[in-house]
């Protein structure tokens, strides 16, 4: 199976843009599946006792009492939008009170750049197949290129995943497998040379 | 005389409030899907509708913790798919006796069933041989024909990863395209 094959059965390749031997492979791949669906249950119906177990069940968990309904309110979580500037105001304001002199202290706890920790960062997802590595990091700008940044295969299937806080901008990254074994990002939407013979993949990250 | 029908939103408040009867409805109206992706997960549809019933009561307890009540479908359909990933996770030892026993339908002939059956079964063994993962995102992609956005909104993953999954799962079973060629 090449790419062009993936990309077909993915939706973003037409059929007539397949090499013929391709083309043959996934009219055989069409017809596996639909043999499959035909004995796989297509719209299966819950059994009809199913409501009356789940209600049974339910019914002899313990009630919850006014206070526990009350702590859900207040704990319930609830998605705030903060626009930019406000959080920025609310930033600095938390930066005034902590430079505010206290008895006995010798100077602002402001960090000695003056910074307000109010750039942006948006979290990137990395992602790479990458059966049998032991590590992988992804390494870029973003990172001064050090291997700062792990990503994780936590169910053992080859597929590292992590999530990698980048600012805004045009960043060059790379993947580095078991601490030596550099690798551009095959996924990537721009590449761009190193100098060095080798191609750098490039993350645009709005603001 | 018209009846307006509580939204999701609506019931998940009503519930939290204290009228546990209206989870009833929530049961209802997602009951079947999440039957179906048990079912074609476990190949079993004792399994399936055990799976179902604890995934509806695993999400009766959890509910204050449901962030998005309008969503709380596809909040109770990830508690099931974590469920249905452990279940295949712990029985992967003896996937030698699954069986889809149960799940065809009353009355079969025989010997239509046979035909085929030999390679629907290498099909279903290629699928219990992946990780719980690659097998529920092949399950979704191809078998329920969901996109990856959709599933990758409902899993709460990527579509990159998905996509990883699935190419994997299809690599697991290039040797059986033979057959259909």
């Amino acid at each position: 199976m090449n790419d062009d094959f993936h990309r077909h059965l993915d939706g973003e390749l037409p059929a007539d843009a397949l090499d013929p031997a391709e083309r043959s492979r996934a009219d055989a791949w069409e017809r596996m599946l639909a043999s499959y669906r035909t004995e796989e249950p297509g719209h299966a119906v819950a059994p009809p006792w199913l409501e009356q177990r789940v209600m049974a069940e339910i019914e002899v968990i313990p009630e919850r009492g006014p206070f526990a309904r009350a702590l859900t309110w207040l704990i319930r979580p609830t998605p705030v939008r903060v626009p930019p500037i406000a959080a920025a105001l609310t930033v600095a304001a938390f930066a005034a009170v902590l430079a505010w002199p206290s008895p006995g202290a010798d100077g602002p706890a402001v960090p000695p750049d003056g910074g307000t920790g109010a750039e942006s960062v948006v979290f990137v997802q990395f992602v790479l197949d990458a059966p049998g590595a032991q590590s992988v990091a992804v390494v870029g700008d973003f990172s001064e290129w050090e291997p700062t940044f792990t990503l994780e295969d936590p169910d053992g299937d080859g597929v590292w995943t992590g999530r990698v806080p980048v600012q805004p901008g045009v960043h060059s990254y790379m993947f580095l497998i078991d601490g030596s074994d550099w690798q551009t990002d095959p996924n990537a939407d721009r590449y761009q040379d190193d100098g060095f013979g080798n191609r750098n993949a490039v993350l645009a990250v709005g603001e | 005389m018209a009846q307006v029908e509580r939204t999701d939103e609506q019931v998940v408040r009503d519930v939290l409030d204290g009228d546990r009867d209206a989870f009833r409805l929530l049961v209802r109206r997602y009951g079947d899907t999440l039957y179906g992706h048990a079912l074609r997960m476990t190949g079993s549809a004792d399994e399936a509708s055990d799976l179902v019933q604890k995934a509806f009561v695993k999400g009766y307890r959890k509910l204050a913790r449901c962030r998005d009540p309008q969503r709380v479908g596809a909040w109770l359909f990830r508690i099931l798919a974590n469920l249905c990933k452990d279940h295949v996770r712990s029985r992967r030892s003896d996937v030698s006796l699954h069986s889809m026993a149960g799940v065809l339908p009353a009355g079969s002939d025989p010997s239509a069933e046979a035909e085929g059956a030999e390679i629907r079964q290498k099909i279903r063994g290629a699928l219990d041989a992946l990780t719980p993962e690659q097998k529920e995102a092949f399950v979704l992609k191809h078998v329920e024909g969901r996109s990856y956005e959709e599933i990758a909104a409902v899993m709460d993953t990527s579509v990159a990863s998905l996509k990883m999954r699935v190419h994997r799962a299809r690599e697991a079973l290039r040797g059986l395209l033979e057959e259909y060629a």
